[in-house]
């Protein structure tokens, strides 16, 4: 995602650069054209929205879920999301670790490819990923191609359901709920393509990551400091709890 | 392990069902095509006409079912999964739904030709038959084949992601479909020994065999016996592929297939009933009497028993293939966060 970017930065002030030499301007008309021209390429460029968590700021609170069950009236039972608690070690080296969860919205996302009607699509204007209800036929295909478990069926309107990053508060400039809720500032949201933004800056200069990366999906949330420890590392002896703080108790 | 099954019963019942029947066309329109002539030729369209009346009901049976498995559905939204039908695209959900479609239609065409009054081989509707067949032999085994592929799509499910359980499943389908011809030959038993005698009293145009006609009954019964042994043969090889594939690696995979390895929580279901069942006893049962044609060229003769209890043991695998794949999928994720 990022060479993309950066290959489109490259070419982009060179092109200008280049234009501009040809029309016979100065070196500083060519900087103030490749300038001026900046903000229009930013205007037409593709919004990727992403989501950055801090765990180390995470208190696991469940603030975040809670006001995403209220902006959603998401029912009894499924979450969009959730916060779950890893605890390790044996005492006195133990430690207690937050994740909050939530929909990856990645760039390729498994639950796209095998919707059969198409109720499932990446919005081509920002990168969300989205469920079209009145679509959508409950045949719980994406519910299994997710490796992230982050979709449920929703029993009120029988169409699969998930976290859409607030789409109808982000298309109005507002931070979805969870972000705005959140009391340790451990989330920010922003375009993941657009360089100057807060996000990007964050992700740029700090060691971050993003969940089961071998399965190909690209997320575009990250984490800074998450703890990727899994239950499956009770075979190897060590002591580890996950606590998903959902109706499936354990992680998929 | 507590994991919900998004994918239950309904849909365990529709993959069996689905193979029963595309299997049952598949093998039919196979006899039909290569069976015109020679000793059995009558035989053979006996059973062509067996697996051709088969095919559309269990077929149509579990895409029905499927419907039950569906949110939409149990939110009231009885007709929503007709969504199915505006879009075209390369799910393998979207391919299996035209596919059934088409195969569902076909076969109950296909079927008709083998209902109409005073059916033979060559009769008017010969033309239309065969056509049917033509197109049958491939769509039955793309139905057949979907749905591993269908299943084999998600990275996210390493127990199904493997290219080897669409060759499982169609290698399942086939030799299910056999057991469905034997099974109703078996049933209608009496039905093709009068038919025999009475062709034999015509004296027909037929060669005759100088067999009696309990002995001509049983020698048409060699090439299903025959071709179900190949078939559980080849459907035990994709099985060994499809294990020691998983075996040998590391990671999501080997974790996966540890739940049908010795130890895991599905090993009983999947060693008893699909291995030991439903593939090794009726394929060892098989050979017994094959063999006896084969090697010793004796006439092939079975026991009334065993030709009822061989293809209902296949058939109780064959939906035991499905239950251990379909759960064992669910309750196996990648390893790590």
């Amino acid at each position: 995602m990022d060479e993309e970017g950066l290959m489109d930065k490259s070419k982009a002030p060179s092109q200008n650069s280049r234009r501009a030499f040809l029309k016979g301007l100065g070196a500083s008309a060519t900087l103030a054209a490749a300038a001026a021209v900046r903000p229009a390429s930013a205007a037409t460029r593709p919004v990727q929205y992403g989501m950055l968590i801090d765990t180390r700021r995470c208190i696991g609170c469940h603030a975040c879920s809670v006001a995403c069950k209220a902006e959603f009236d998401v029912p009894l039972g499924n979450t969009r999301s959730w916060v779950e608690y890893v605890e390790k070690g044996e005492y006195p080296n133990v430690s207690r670790n937050f994740l909050p969860r939530l929909c990856n919205h990645c760039r390729h996302p498994n639950c796209v490819d095998v919707c059969p009607t198409g109720a499932t699509y990446k919005r081509e204007e920002d990168g969300i990923v989205v469920v079209d209800p009145d679509r959508c036929i409950g045949c719980k295909y994406c519910v299994q191609a997710c490796p992230y478990d982050a979709r449920f069926i929703n029993p009120v309107t029988g169409a699969a359901d998930k976290c859409d990053f607030c789409l109808h508060r982000v298309s109005r400039g507002i931070a979805p709920a969870c972000v705005e809720t959140c009391i340790g500032r451990a989330r920010i949201f922003g375009d993941l393509n657009d360089p100057n933004s807060e996000i990007s800056k964050k992700i740029a200069t700090n060691p971050v990551s993003v969940l089961r990366p071998g399965m190909g999906t690209e997320p575009n949330v990250y984490y800074i400091a998450a703890d990727h420890s899994d239950e499956h590392e009770r075979r190897r002896g060590s002591y580890v709890r996950v606590t998903t703080h959902r109706k499936e108790k354990e992680r998929r | 392990m507590i994991m919900e099954l998004n994918w239950g019963l309904p849909v365990i019942a529709y993959l069996f069902l689905a193979g029963v029947g595309a299997g049952a066309l598949t093998v039919s329109a196979s006899i039909l095509l290569r069976g015109g002539g020679g000793n059995f030729g009558g035989s053979h369209f006996d059973m062509a006409r067996y697996g051709a009346l088969i095919a559309p009901l269990p077929v149509m049976l579990g895409s029905g079912l499927l419907i039950l498995e569906l949110g939409s559905f149990h939110a009231g939204h009885w007709f929503r999964f007709l969504n199915l039908y505006t879009v075209i695209n390369l799910s393998p959900m979207s391919v299996g739904t035209w596919l059934l479609s088409a195969f569902i239609g076909l076969s109950l065409v296909y079927a008709y030709t083998f209902m109409v009054p005073d059916v033979a081989p060559g009769d008017r509707w010969d033309v239309l038959r065969r056509a049917c067949a033509w197109v049958g032999v491939p769509m039955g085994i793309s139905v057949a084949m979907y749905t591993g592929v269908l299943l084999g799509a998600m990275p996210s499910r390493p127990f199904w992601n493997s290219p080897v359980l669409a060759m499982i499943f169609l290698f399942s389908a086939l030799s299910t479909g056999v057991a469905a011809i034997m099974l109703a030959r078996t049933l209608f038993r009496k039905f093709q020994i009068r038919k025999l005698e009475a062709t034999a009293a015509s004296g027909s145009s037929r060669r005759t065999s100088d067999l009696d006609v309990e002995g001509q009954y049983h020698q048409s019964g060699y090439i299903l016996a025959a071709s179900d042994t190949l078939l559980i043969g080849l459907e035990l090889t994709a099985i060994f592929l499809f294990l020691i594939f998983a075996y040998l690696t590391v990671g999501d995979v080997r974790y996966a297939v540890s739940v049908i390895l010795f130890g895991g929580s599905l090993a009983g279901a999947f060693w008893f009933w699909v291995i030991f069942l439903g593939l090794m006893l009726p394929a060892l049962i098989e050979l017994y009497y094959v063999v006896q044609r084969l090697l010793l060229h004796q006439n092939f003769s079975v026991p009334l028993g065993v030709e009822f209890a061989v293809p209902v043991i296949v058939l109780i695998g064959g939906f035991m293939l499905r239950y251990v794949v379909v759960v064992a999928g669910q309750i196996t994720g990648p390893v790590g966060i």
